[in-house]
């Protein structure tokens, strides 16, 4: 029970500050669940979010869904899947007419630049957090590399979930 | 004429089930991979396009909302379309339809597939698909700060979260929600400078 107390808490903290989802819940995960509380080892943790990376819906929902799985079985999936879209929930259903005033408000509008802002902070924080457990080879960092200039040469061209399988296949080759 | 608006809306309304809206969703939640902004041109797609449940300039409207507020974007969405078409019950089925089905999904993964892992050669795929995942990290990276940081103001408040991020090795949460203020606080400074200036070059 304290357990999913703690992984409803965990994932509700992951939500609050998933701005733009998808990869940004990546480094909130790693920080909650490998970091802060020791649930699962990196490899794990990597092997999990490249698996919800590669099922259909919202990246975050899934993340949630299979850590908690993980960590607290079926009780746990579905407590931190709830705690995860809990405050983007609350906050639509108490305040989304308030939302779209704020929106088109410029006091919004302020706070929403340094917002992304911020985001772009933890995206850097975390190409270096999740990077550097990640990579533990050189081949591996080349391999790491070939993925971020084939998505930036290659903008809009391809879908990244590609290029995730491409060094997959490539990674059953090589290591 | 306040109840004849009514009445026009729940017309309108009507037109559309609780179970119609859940089941579009659930198909949208089905459909979509790779989440957030790859799963915006299916949802347009759909409700735009094929069904005409609202417009184009609406739709944009709540995609810009959704992006304001934390979380996974898709169910974000959800919640807004499915409010506009039958209020928080619609809203509540959309966002429960768009959820349900990766829920499922993950679920059936995890029990049947989980064992798998240990397989050496499912390992070195794993393994592969998180070093492209670094990549992609650093691709977002890339992507935001060619957009993000083009003025000097913007840069001061990046460079600020990295060392509360390295540094002081605060909360990531924490971090976001920091440099929102900080953007917000810099924005209201520049703007009592714009406005200061006239009077002191009239004195």
């Amino acid at each position: 029970m304290r357990l999913l107390l703690q992984l409803f808490k965990s994932f509700m903290i992951i939500g609050i500050g998933a701005y733009g989802g998808g990869l940004v819940t990546i480094p909130l995960i790693q920080h909650e669940v490998v970091g802060t509380r020791g649930w699962l080892l990196f490899d794990e943790m990597a092997s999990l979010l490249a698996i919800a990376q590669m099922t259909p819906g919202p990246i975050a929902v899934n993340a949630a869904t299979f850590v908690g799985f993980r960590i607290a079985g079926l009780a746990g999936a579905a407590v931190a899947t709830f705690g995860v879209v809990l405050p983007a929930l609350s906050i639509l259903f108490f305040g989304a007419s308030l939302i779209d005033r704020v929106k088109t408000n410029r006091h919004g509008a302020m706070f929403r630049e340094g917002l992304q802002v911020g985001v772009l902070s933890l995206l850097f924080y975390a190409t270096w957090a999740y990077g550097s457990v990640a990579v533990g080879s050189l081949s591996q960092f080349f391999m790491a590399a070939g993925a971020f200039f084939t998505l930036v040469l290659l903008e809009g061209k391809i879908h990244p979930i590609l290029v995730v399988l491409a060094c997959g296949l490539l990674g059953v080759f090589l290591f | 004429m306040t109840a004849e608006e009514t009445t026009s809306l729940k017309e309108t309304e009507e037109r559309i089930s609780f179970l119609q809206i859940f089941w579009t969703y659930f198909k949208i939640g089905l459909m979509t991979l790779g989440g957030g902004f790859a799963m915006a041109a299916i949802l347009r797609h759909e409700l735009v396009l094929k069904r005409g449940w609202i417009s184009d300039y609406e739709f944009m409207s709540e995609m810009s909302t959704a992006t304001l507020i934390p979380g996974a974007v898709a169910v974000n969405m959800a919640y807004l379309q499915g409010r506009r078409l039958r209020g928080k019950r619609g809203a509540l089925a959309a966002s429960l339809g768009v959820i349900l089905p990766s829920f499922v999904i993950i679920l059936l993964i995890a029990l049947f597939a989980l064992p798998y892992f240990q397989n050496p050669h499912v390992r070195a795929f794993l393994k592969g698909c998180s070093l492209a995942i670094a990549g992609q990290i650093a691709y977002a990276g890339f992507i935001f700060g060619r957009r993000y940081l083009n003025n000097i103001q913007n840069i001061a408040i990046c460079i600020a979260g990295l060392i509360l991020l390295f540094v002081f090795k605060v909360h990531p949460v924490f971090a976001v929600l920091s440099a929102g203020v900080l953007g917000y606080f810099l924005c209201r400074q520049k703007e009592k400078r714009r406005d200061a200036l006239p009077g002191e070059e009239g004195a």
